[in-house]
C-alpha cells in the first residue's frame, strides 16, 4: 500500500500519467477558461477590453506557457519560474486597476462576475496561480532535473492546440481594437466601427 | 509601443512547444515577459482616463 508522501509524488502515476501531468494540464485547461471567458464577455456584450486588462491577458497566456512546457517537456524548475513571474507581473497589473477604482463613487470599470470585476478576479487567480506553483514543487521535488524529450499524448496536443488558437484570437482582438499602436485608455468600439 | 507586438509573441512561443522546440519556446517567453514590463511600467507611470 503506498504512503501518502508516495501518492503525493510528481512521477506516481494516475489513469497512465503522472501526477504532475493532470495537475499541469488542469491549470492550463483554467486558463484556457478564463482566456475564452474573457473574450466571450467582450463578443457578447461588447467590453472592450483596456490596456491593463490586455496585459492581464498577457499575464495570463505567458503563466500558461510554463504549464504547456510542463505538460510537453516534463515539469523543470524553469517552467515553474515562468508560471511564478508570469504571475507575478499579473498580479501587478490587476493590483494597479483595482487600486485606480478603488475610490468612493468610483463604479469601476466593466461589469462584474459574481460581485467582482474581472481585474479583482485576476488578482485572485494569479495569486492562486503562485500557490499552485508553491504546491506543484513540492509534489514535483524529484522530477525537476530529469531531462525529458517532448511528448506528445493526444490530450496534450489538444490541450496546447485549443490554447494557440486562444492566443491567436487574442492576438485578432489586440489588432482589432489597438491596431499596430497603442490601445485607447477607455475602448468603446473596435477600428473598423471608426 | 504596439499592443499586439506580445500576443504574437506569444503565439508564436506556443507554436514552438506544439514543434517540440523548448530552447525557442523560453527565448520567446523572455521576449515577451521583456515587452510585459515596459508595457506596464507604461502603464504604471502614464496618466489613464479609466478613473473617475
Amino acid at each position: 500500500m503506498n504512503t501518502l508522501s508516495e501518492d503525493l509524488s510528481g512521477a506516481h502515476r494516475y489513469f497512465g500519467k503522472s501526477l504532475s501531468y493532470w495537475l499541469n494540464a488542469a491549470a492550463l485547461a483554467a486558463v484556457c477558461g478564463s482566456l475564452i471567458e474573457a473574450l466571450f464577455w467582450q463578443i457578447a456584450f461588447n467590453e472592450l477590453p483596456c490596456p491593463l486588462c490586455q496585459l492581464q491577458r498577457v499575464a495570463l497566456t505567458l503563466a500558461g506557457i510554463g504549464m504547456m512546457l510542463n505538460i510537453r517537456f516534463g515539469p523543470r524548475a524553469t517552467h515553474y519560474a515562468i508560471i511564478l513571474a508570469s504571475a507575478l507581473g499579473g498580479a501587478t497589473a490587476s493590483v494597479r486597476q483595482v487600486l485606480l477604482h478603488i475610490a468612493p463613487g468610483d463604479t469601476g470599470y466593466g461589469s462584474t462576475l459574481f460581485g467582482l470585476h474581472f481585474y479583482t478576479w485576476g488578482f485572485i487567480s494569479f495569486f492562486i496561480m503562485m500557490l499552485f506553483c508553491v504546491a506543484m514543487l513540492c509534489i514535483d521535488r524529484d522530477q525537476l532535473q530529469r531531462s525529458k524529450a517532448a511528448t506528445t499524448y493526444t490530450l496534450s496536443t489538444l490541450l496546447i492546440t485549443l490554447f494557440f488558437l486562444i492566443a491567436a484570437a487574442n492576438t485578432f482582438s489586440a489588432i482589432a481594437v489597438c491596431g499596430f499602436g497603442p490601445c485607447p485608455d477607455n475602448p468603446t468600439q473596435y477600428l473598423w466601427q471608426k | 509601443m504596439i499592443m499586439m507586438l506580445p500576443f504574437l509573441s506569444a503565439l508564436l512561443a506556443i507554436w514552438f512547444s506544439l514543434r517540440g522546440n523548448r530552447p525557442y519556446t523560453i527565448w520567446a517567453w523572455i521576449f515577451t515577459f521583456v515587452i510585459f514590463l515596459a508595457w506596464m511600467h507604461y502603464h504604471m507611470t502614464d496618466k489613464l482616463n479609466i478613473s473617475l
